[in-house]
C-alpha cells in the first residue's frame, strides 16, 4: 500500500518536472510560427499568394455553399486562398478554444453571441474599427444597433452576419382545428396563455412546444417588457432589483405546463431529441412555437404553412423586442492578414455575388444592400419573404438594443434553467427559485466580469 | 436414454428462445438505425418505433450520404478512418504486448513502478489531457495530420497492457523456463510460446481497439482541422446542426455504412476468443 | 499485501543486467508514448489546476484556490460526485454479473453461438451514436414502451423515467448494463483459459453444473473478474458519453456525472484551471479505489503463475 502511494507521488513529481520542458517547447513553437507568418505577411502586401484559414459551424448545405462562396472569392482575387474548417455545432467551440489556446486560431472565425464577450475579454479577437475607418469595410449598410452588438469596450471585434428577432411561429391549421383565431401583434401574455389552453382542450395537442428556459432570451424579453434590463451596466450582477419579475415568469409557464398547454420539461426534452424538423410543429400538432424569425424558413422543408407573429405584449409594459445578431465573423488577433480578412468579410456581407449564393441561409442579412438585392432578386421563397417582412413588422415593437451578453452567460443560462426546472418539477416555490437564481447569477457574473 | 435426449433437446430450445429474445432487445437500436436509413426524411420520425418504413427512400439516403460533405466524398473519410484505425490498432497492440510481457514476465528494475504508471494513465480523464497533448503535437508539427490521430495510440494503451498482463499471469512460468532450457531467448519466448497462448486476449484487444479508434470523436476533433484529414465521426458530425435542417436520412445511412467494418472485424476476430489453440494440458 | 510481498521478493533479488536491458527494450515504445502523451500533459494539467487558466489567456498562479473552492463551496461538485458514485455502485455489479452470466451461456457448444455473440456485442459498438440517443429517449420517454407497460400494470407516473429527476439516472445505468459486451468478451477469453480437463474430472467426481461453476469457473476466473472490476470501476467513474447524449446531465442535474461537469467547466465555461483541479481530485479518488482493490487481490484472486 505504502509502496503504491510512493509510486504515485513519484509519478506526479516526474510529470511536474516534465512540465517545465513542455512549457519551453510550447513557447518556442509559438515564436517560430509567429516569425514565419510575419515574413509571409510582408510578401502578401505585394499581392502574392496568401492563404486565409476560416472556420464555421453548420449543416451540410451551409458547408457546401460556403465553400462555393470561398471559391468565388478566390476567382475574383486570385492571390487569396482559403483553408476551410467546416464543423458541426457539436465540438465547434471546443476546437476553437483549443486552437486559440495554442495560438492557432483560424484567421476568420464564425462566432456566436454566447461566446463573443469571452473571446473579447481575453483579447483573442482583432479590432476591426481601423478597417471600417479606412474603407476596407463598408459598415454603413448595417443598422447601428446591430453593428454595436459586435462592439465591446469600444472595439469592433465582431461583424454581425445576420439578425434574429424573437417571434412566435404558429400553425394556422392547428389553431383552426381548435377554433382559435390567428393572433395579431397586439396580443398579450394572457391571450397567449388562454389560446394555448384552448388549443390543448380542443385538440389535445400542446399549445406551445418550445423551451422557454433553455437560455435567457425569452426571460430577457420579459424583463425588458417590465422596463428593466437583464444585466447591470457593469455586468457584475443582474440588472433588475425585483425578484417578483422572475417569480411571475416562472409562474406563468408553470401554470401553462400544469394545464397541459405548454410542454413540461419532460415532454420538451423528448421533443428536442427529435430535432426541430421532427417536432409537433412539423405536423401541425401544436399551436405555437417561440423561436427566431428564421424558424419558418428552417421548417419549410417539412411544413410550409407556418406563420409568424410578434411575441405577446405585457399589459401596461414596454416594448421588449430587440434585434439580436444571428452570428458573427471575427478576425483572430493573432492573424497576420487582418486587412485581407476584413476585405473578405466586407465582401461576404455586402456583395451580390456572395449573397446570391448564400440566399439568406445564415438568417436575415444585416446589410441593407444585401437585403434589397435579395428582395429584388425574386428568388426568395415565401418563408424567406416572411422572414424579411417580419423585420419591418417587429420594428415598432423594438426597444433599445441591450449591450452584448456578459462573460459567463453560458453559466448564467445553466443556472437559470436549473432554477426554472426546480419550479417546474415542483421542488421549490417560484419565490425560492427566483432568489436562488439571483444569488447564483450574481456570483457567476461577479467572478467572470 | 430417450428421456435424457428429449430433455437435452428441450433445454436447447429454451436456450435458443431465450437467447433470441434477449438478442432482439439488444440489437433493437441497430435495427432501428437500419430501418431509419431506409426511411424518407419527412416520415423519419412519425411513428418512431416502427421498424418498417412508411415510405422507402433507400437510394436517396445512401447516395446523398455517399456524396459526402465539404467537397469530399464519404469514401474519402472512410479511407482516412481505415488508414488511421488499421495502423493504430496494429501498432497499439504490438506496443502493448511488449510492455505487458516486460512487466509481467521479465524481472527488471522498476517493473512495478512502471506497472503503476500504466494503471495510472487509465485514471486521468482525457478531457483535461487533450489541450496539453495538442500543444505537444503542434510543437512537433504533427497537428492536422493522420499521424496526429495515430500517435496517441501507437505506443500502446494502458487498457490493453493491463488486459494482456492479467492474461499472462494466468500462464504458468514453467512454460518460459522450459523454453529457456531449450535455448529460447526472452524475445523468442514471447513470440513463439506466449503469443499463441494469449491469443484470446490479443483478439479481444484488437476488437476493442478497432472499435474505439474507429469511433473516436473528441481527440480527432481537436487534433485535426481540415476536412481532408477528417475521419468518419468528424464527417458525420458535419451532417447535423441543431439549428438548421438536417439530412437525417443521409446521416443514418452513413452511420450504417460506418458500423459495417466494426461488425465485420468483430465477426472475424470473435472466433479467436473461443477457438484459439487448445490450452488443455498447459495447466496440468 | 500482495504487492508488498511481491515487491520485497523482487528487491532482495538480483536484477540481471540482461533482464534490465531486455525489460527496458521491451518497454521503449510504451515509455516514449508515456512521456509524450501522458507524463508531460499530466504535468501541465497539474500546473493548470493551480492557475486560473481559461484557454484563451495565459494562466495566472492562484495556489490552492481551485481546490479549496471545489471542496468547500461547489455544490455541483458534490452533486456530480454523488451521481457518479451512485452510478458506479449500481451499474458495475449489474453489468459484471450479467456479462458473466451471458459469457457462460455462450461458452458452450451450441449452434449459432457466433451469431449470439454478435447480437450481444452490438450494443457496445453503437454506444455513443445519435441513433442510440434517439432510440433510448424514445423507449424511456413518456410515449415509450416502458411507460405504456407501467401504465398497463396500473402504475401511473407523472413523468417519464428519463424525464423524472428521481429515475433518470436509472435509465443511464440501464444503458451501461445493456452495453455489457466488452466485459462479456473479456470473460469469454478468460473462460477459454480454463482447461476442460478440470471440468471433466469434476464431472466424473459427480459435481453438479452449479457446483462446477462455483468450485472451478469462479476461482479460475478471478484474474479476469479482477481485471473487469478494476476496469469497470475506473471507466464507470469516468462516465461521460451516455449522460451527455441522453440527458445532458438533466433533468435538474440528476445525471450530471463528474466528467460531464468537468467537461462543461473546461469547454463551455472556460475554466480550464478549475476543471484540471476537478480532474486531479478525481484521479485521487480513482487511485484510492484502485489501491484498495489491489490490496484485496491477495485474498481472492488466484494466479496460476505464482
Amino acid at each position: 500500500m505504502r509502496k503504491l502511494w510512493k509510486r504515485t507521488t513519484a509519478i506526479v513529481m516526474a510529470s511536474t518536472m516534465a512540465l517545465s520542458l513542455a512549457a519551453c517547447s510550447g513557447e518556442s513553437a509559438a515564436n517560430s510560427q509567429a516569425g514565419g507568418d510575419t515574413a509571409t505577411a510582408e510578401a502578401s502586401s505585394a499581392g502574392e499568394d496568401i492563404t486565409l484559414r476560416i472556420t464555421w459551424w453548420g449543416g451540410q448545405s451551409r458547408h457546401e455553399y460556403t465553400q462555393q462562396i470561398l471559391d468565388k472569392y478566390t476567382e475574383l482575387h486570385p492571390n487569396i486562398h482559403f483553408e476551410a474548417t467546416p464543423s458541426g455545432w457539436d465540438g465547434y467551440f471546443e476546437k476553437l478554444a483549443t486552437d486559440t489556446a495554442t495560438g492557432a486560431m483560424p484567421d476568420i472565425v464564425q462566432m456566436d453571441y454566447l461566446y463573443v464577450s469571452t473571446y473579447a475579454a481575453n483579447n483573442s479577437l482583432a479590432d476591426l474599427t481601423p478597417y471600417m475607418e479606412d474603407g476596407t469595410m463598408d459598415a454603413s449598410t448595417i443598422d447601428a444597433d446591430i453593428l454595436a452588438s459586435g462592439n465591446i469596450d469600444g472595439k469592433q471585434i465582431a461583424m454581425p452576419l445576420s439578425t434574429s428577432l424573437l417571434t412566435v411561429a404558429y400553425s394556422p391549421t392547428c389553431l383552426e382545428a381548435a377554433g382559435v383565431e390567428e393572433p395579431t401583434s397586439d396580443w398579450t401574455w394572457e391571450d397567449f396563455a388562454a389560446m394555448c389552453s384552448e388549443v390543448h382542450e380542443k385538440t389535445g395537442y400542446l399549445g406551445t412546444s418550445s423551451g422557454p428556459v433553455d437560455d435567457t432570451n425569452n426571460f430577457n424579453y420579459w424583463v425588458r417588457q417590465h422596463g428593466e434590463q437583464l444585466f447591470s451596466d457593469d455586468n457584475k450582477s443582474l440588472g433588475f432589483e425585483d425578484d417578483q419579475i422572475t417569480v411571475d415568469f416562472f409562474n406563468l409557464w408553470k401554470g401553462m405546463m400544469d394545464d397541459g398547454a405548454a410542454a413540461d420539461p419532460d415532454e420538451y426534452e423528448q421533443l428536442l431529441a427529435l430535432g426541430i424538423e421532427a417536432g409537433p410543429m412539423a405536423t401541425d400538432e401544436c399551436g405555437y412555437y417561440i423561436n427566431w424569425n428564421n424558424y419558418t424558413t428552417l421548417m419549410a422543408n417539412v411544413n410550409d404553412n407556418l406563420k409568424m407573429v410578434t411575441p405577446p405584449q405585457l399589459e401596461g409594459g414596454e416594448n421588449g423586442l430587440w434585434m439580436k445578431p444571428g452570428m458573427f465573423f471575427s478576425v483572430a488577433e493573432t492573424s497576420q492578414y487582418k486587412e485581407e480578412c476584413a476585405a473578405f468579410i466586407d465582401w461576404f456581407i455586402n456583395s451580390e455575388e456572395a449573397n446570391a449564393i448564400m440566399m439568406g441561409e445564415r438568417g436575415t442579412p444585416v446589410s441593407s444592400t444585401a437585403r434589397e438585392y435579395l428582395i429584388n432578386s425574386g428568388k426568395l421563397t415565401e418563408q424567406q419573404q416572411q422572414m424579411f417582412d417580419y423585420v419591418d413588422q417587429a420594428a415598432p415593437l423594438c426597444g433599445d438594443t441591450p449591450a452584448p451578453d456578459p462573460v459567463g452567460i453560458a453559466e448564467v443560462n445553466q443556472a437559470f434553467k436549473d432554477a426554472a426546472y426546480s419550479v417546474f418539477y415542483n421542488q421549490v416555490s417560484a419565490e425560492d427559485a427566483a432568489a436562488s437564481f439571483r444569488q447564483q447569477a450574481n456570483s457567476i457574473l461577479a467572478a467572470n466580469n | 436414454m430417450v428421456g435424457e435426449h428429449k430433455n437435452k433437446r428441450l433445454s436447447a430450445v429454451c436456450f435458443h428462445v431465450f437467447s433470441l429474445l434477449l438478442g432482439f432487445l439488444m440489437i433493437y437500436p441497430l435495427l432501428w438505425l437500419l430501418a431509419s436509413s431506409f426511411k424518407s426524411n419527412d416520415t423519419m420520425f412519425h411513428n418512431t418505433y416502427s421498424l418498417i418504413p412508411e415510405s422507402w427512400d433507400i437510394i436517396q439516403n445512401y447516395s446523398s450520404g455517399l456524396e459526402g460533405v465539404a467537397g469530399y466524398s464519404f469514401l474519402h473519410f472512410f479511407k482516412n478512418s481505415a488508414i488511421v484505425t488499421v495502423v493504430a490498432v496494429v501498432t497499439t497492440i504490438f506496443s502493448s504486448l511488449l510492455a505487458a510481457y516486460a512487466v509481467s514476465r521479465i524481472r527488471f528494475r522498476g517493473a512495478g513502478f512502471w506497472f503503476g504508471c500504466i494503471i495510472m494513465t487509465m485514471m486521468i480523464p482525457s478531457q483535461v489531457m487533450v489541450v496539453p497533448q495538442y500543444i505537444i503535437l503542434r510543437a512537433l508539427h504533427l497537428n492536422d495530420t493522420l499521424v496526429a490521430m495515430i500517435l496517441p495510440w501507437c505506443f500502446g494503451s494502458a487498457f490493453f497492457v493491463f488486459l494482456i498482463v492479467q492474461y499472462m499471469r494466468g500462464i504458468p512460468r514453467d512454460l518460459d523456463e522450459a523454453a529457456m532450457i531449450d535455448g529460447c531467448g526472452r524475445i523468442g519466448i514471447l513470440f513463439r510460446i506466449l503469443v499463441p497462448v494469449v491469443q484470446p486476449a490479443i483478439a479481444s484487444a484488437a476488437i476493442f481497439a478497432f472499435y474505439w479508434i474507429w469511433q473516436d470523436f473528441f481527440q480527432p476533433l481537436i487534433f485535426v482541422g481540415s476536412p481532408r484529414n477528417y475521419t468518419i465521426p468528424l464527417a458525420l458530425n458535419m451532417y447535423t446542426d441543431p439549428n438548421s435542417f438536417n439530412n437525417y436520412g443521409g446521416l443514418f445511412a452513413m452511420s450504417v455504412v460506418s458500423l459495417l467494418p466494426v461488425i465485420l472485424v468483430f465477426i472475424k476476430f470473435q472466433k479467436y476468443l473461443v477457438e484459439g489453440i487448445a490450452t488443455d494440458g498447459i495447466k496440468g | 499485501m500482495a504487492m508488498r510481498k511481491a515487491k520485497s521478493l523482487q528487491e532482495t533479488q538480483h536484477y540481471s543486467a540482461k533482464d534490465n536491458a531486455v525489460g527496458y527494450l521491451l518497454m521503449t515504445p510504451w515509455l516514449i508514448g508515456f512521456i509524450l502523451m501522458w507524463a508531460i500533459p499530466a504535468g501541465m494539467s497539474i500546473y493548470y489546476s493551480f492557475t486560473d487558466y481559461n484557454l484563451l489567456s495565459a494562466p495566472n498562479w492562484v495556489g490552492f484556490q481551485n481546490y479549496v473552492t471545489i471542496l468547500t463551496t461547489d455544490t455541483n461538485f458534490r452533486q456530480a460526485l454523488f451521481v457518479t458514485l451512485g452510478y458506479v455502485f449500481v451499474m458495475v455489479p449489474l453489468r459484471l454479473i450479467f456479462a458473466l452470466f451471458v459469457a457462460n451461456l455462450l461458452n458452450k457448444k451450441h449452434v449459432g453461438m457466433a451469431m449470439y455473440r454478435v447480437l450481444y456485442y452490438v450494443p457496445s459498438i453503437i454506444g455513443g451514436s445519435i441513433a442510440v440517443s434517439v432510440v433510448w429517449k424514445q423507449i424511456f420517454g413518456n410515449q415509450g414502451v416502458i411507460m405504456s407497460l407501467l401504465e398497463r400494470f396500473g402504475i401511473e407516473q407523472e413523468y417519464s423515467l428519463v424525464g423524472n429527476p428521481r429515475t433518470a439516472l436509472f435509465v443511464i445505468i440501464l444503458m451501461g448494463v445493456w452495453q455489457f459486451g466488452s466485459s462479456m468478451l473479456i470473460f469469454l477469453s478468460g473462460l477459454k483459459q480454463i482447461p476442460d480437463a478440470l471440468y471433466e474430472s469434476a464431472a466424473m467426481d459427480g459435481a453438479t453444473p452449479i457446483q462446477r461453476f462455483w468450485k472451478i469457473t469462479i476461482p479460475m476466473l478471478t484474474p479476469t473478474i479482477f481485471f473487469n472490476l478494476i476496469q469497470q470501476i475506473i471507466n464507470g467513474l469516468r462516465i461521460f458519453t451516455e449522460s451527455k447524449i441522453i440527458t445532458d446531465g438533466g433533468p435538474m442535474n440528476s445525471t450530471l456525472t463528474y466528467v460531464l461537469y468537468l467537461y462543461r467547466t473546461a469547454f463551455t465555461n472556460f475554466h480550464m484551471g478549475y476543471s484540471c483541479a476537478l480532474a486531479w481530485i478525481m484521479v485521487l479518488i480513482i487511485g484510492l479505489a484502485t489501491v484498495l482493490l489491489f490490496k484485496t487481490q491477495k485474498s481472492w484472486v488466484y494466479y496460476e503463475a505464482q
